[in-house]
């Protein structure tokens, strides 16, 4: 289970985070929804420990994490995968070695066994083995994406971090995604935290949606409390979603 | 006021990172492969640009020097003169500064653009230390091939000064080069090696640093370039004048 409980999160004199809390329970799937710039992303980067909040506190399985040192974050980062944002793939590696990245660092294992996972993952997101050979950047953002979230379960994570998933795909690699990340959370019993703009997907995939406004929780409940709710900003997601669903 | 203040941020944050790397390749240890991967790539890519600075730098002065030498009937004496002010002081800074526009700006770019697309934060969601993964490799790198081309450029400034006297001065070579044991001490060349070594840390340093700490998008990534440019050339001159003034005062005191 993952809890936040008061986090405030400054940069300089802007404060993000407003003393935000809310729980993830094991197997879930999470949205966090918000405009942008409304501490999202960096609420998923604090549970990971990329970014330290300067109140307030993270629980993972009921450890406190966010006053653990570099090294004594490892692993939880070894259960914590991220796919970020932007694929973030490492340029000079081929697609295999970025895959295997994480898998060399966590685990001491054979290279055969290095092998089978990443070809075991690749197959998972439907990348082809022919690309495994390629550098990242000779192949389309979408399929880098892809090969960013193979990479992240290539660790074998219990908890599934995402950071705006389908920003910059198109609408049909962005359906692909979303049915990628609803599969592996109940394939792979993960739990997973997705920070997205999308309310529609949210809808449709997610357990539970938080709506984050300003730095603070705005809203939260299950996609069908959400549907009934009188909360403005989570109405403005709602309104282009429910235009949608009259349309068709 | 607030220059000095951005000033005094910028040293101290630049010493807590090259602190942290010392610390980081005593803790965790150096990927020597790594390491000589770097020194390959950056040697290789900015060698030819290098031998040429040093071959016109050490042209240029000698045929600045020789109206000088000739007016006074010391042409014979144009080799030493020339050498010594390359080597001494014109070479390592002048070439330092075109190492400064090439390696630094590119490391600067490519690591700054690491940091802006999320590539250091998923080496350290990976398991891995983005200052040994992926900094430290280049610092060391970026030091010994530095070094290497600096000393490297000196030597081509040498010849450069030497065939532009042959061509333009009418001094044969054993001519020029008689008179530059006389005119260029022992102490010169250790101090010249000396500030080649400076220098390359200098940029090693400040290249790494600034792409590491670079935030704010493609904007950012270009304010750490344009920083890295700005910041290595003033840090060159300053430590070109310290470096003269410890090594003369410590060869004072060696040579008592």
């Amino acid at each position: 289970m993952i809890q936040f409980k008061n986090v405030v999160k400054r940069f300089g004199e802007r404060t993000i985070l407003k003393g935000i809390s809310f729980e993830v329970k094991k197997g879930e799937i999470l949205f966090i929804l918000g405009t942008s710039g409304t501490g999202k992303s960096v609420s998923l980067k604090s549970l990971v420990g990329l970014l330290r909040p300067e109140e307030g506190e993270i629980y993972i399985d009921d450890q406190r994490v966010d006053q653990l040192t570099e090294e004594e974050y490892l692993p939880i980062r070894k259960k914590c995968g991220m796919v970020f944002q932007h694929p973030a793939l490492f340029d000079s590696l081929s697609i295999y070695e970025n895959i295997a990245f994480g898998l060399r660092r966590h685990y001491d294992l054979p290279e055969k066994e290095v092998k089978e996972r990443v070809l075991r993952c690749s197959g998972l997101v439907n990348i082809n083995a022919e690309l495994l050979e390629l550098l990242p950047q000779s192949i389309s953002y979408g399929m880098q994406k892809r090969v960013s979230l193979a990479r992240t379960l290539a660790v074998e994570p219990e908890i599934l971090l995402f950071d705006e998933p389908t920003t910059g795909l198109d609408p049909i690699t962005t359906n692909t995604v979303n049915e990628l990340i609803f599969d592996l959370s109940r394939e792979l019993k993960t739990t997973s935290l997705v920070v997205s703009h999308d309310m529609g997907c949210a809808l449709n995939i997610a357990d539970r949606i938080i709506v984050l406004d300003q730095g603070n929780v705005v809203d939260q409940g299950t996609p069908e409390q959400l549907r009934k709710s009188q909360v403005a900003l989570t109405k403005d997601f709602l309104a282009e979603v429910l235009e949608n669903e009259s349309v068709n | 006021m607030k220059v000095l203040t951005n000033t005094l941020t910028e040293i101290g944050g630049l010493s807590v990172f090259v602190q942290e790397l010392f610390s980081v390749a005593y803790r965790k240890g150096i990927k020597q492969k790594d390491v000589l991967d770097q020194l390959w790539k950056v040697f290789i890519q900015s060698f030819p640009t290098t031998a040429m600075a040093g071959f016109f730098v050490g042209g240029i002065l000698t045929l600045q020097f020789t109206l000088q030498v000739k007016t006074f009937g010391a042409l014979g004496f144009l080799g030493g003169l020339a050498t010594s002010s390359t080597v001494r002081e014109v070479g390592p800074l002048l070439i330092a500064f075109m190492l400064s526009g090439k390696i630094g700006a590119f490391t600067s770019a490519e690591l700054g653009t690491m940091r802006v697309t999320e590539q250091i934060d998923a080496i350290r969601c990976l398991g891995a230390d983005p200052l040994q993964e992926i900094i430290l490799p280049r610092f060391l790198g970026i030091i010994f091939a530095s070094f290497f081309l600096l000393v490297g450029g000196l030597f081509m400034s040498i010849f450069g000064g030497m065939l532009m006297g042959v061509l333009f001065s009418g001094i044969n070579p054993e001519e020029y080069i008689r008179h530059i044991p006389t005119l260029v001490s022992k102490v010169s060349l250790i101090n010249s090696v000396f500030k080649c070594f400076v220098f390359a840390f200098v940029l090693a340093a400040i290249c790494t640093y600034k792409g590491y700490t670079a935030s704010g998008g493609s904007k950012g990534v270009g304010i750490a370039v344009v920083s890295t440019s700005v910041q290595t050339m003033i840090c060159l001159v300053f430590m070109d004048w310290f470096t003269s003034v410890i090594s003369d005062a410590f060869f004072t005191v060696v040579g008592s």
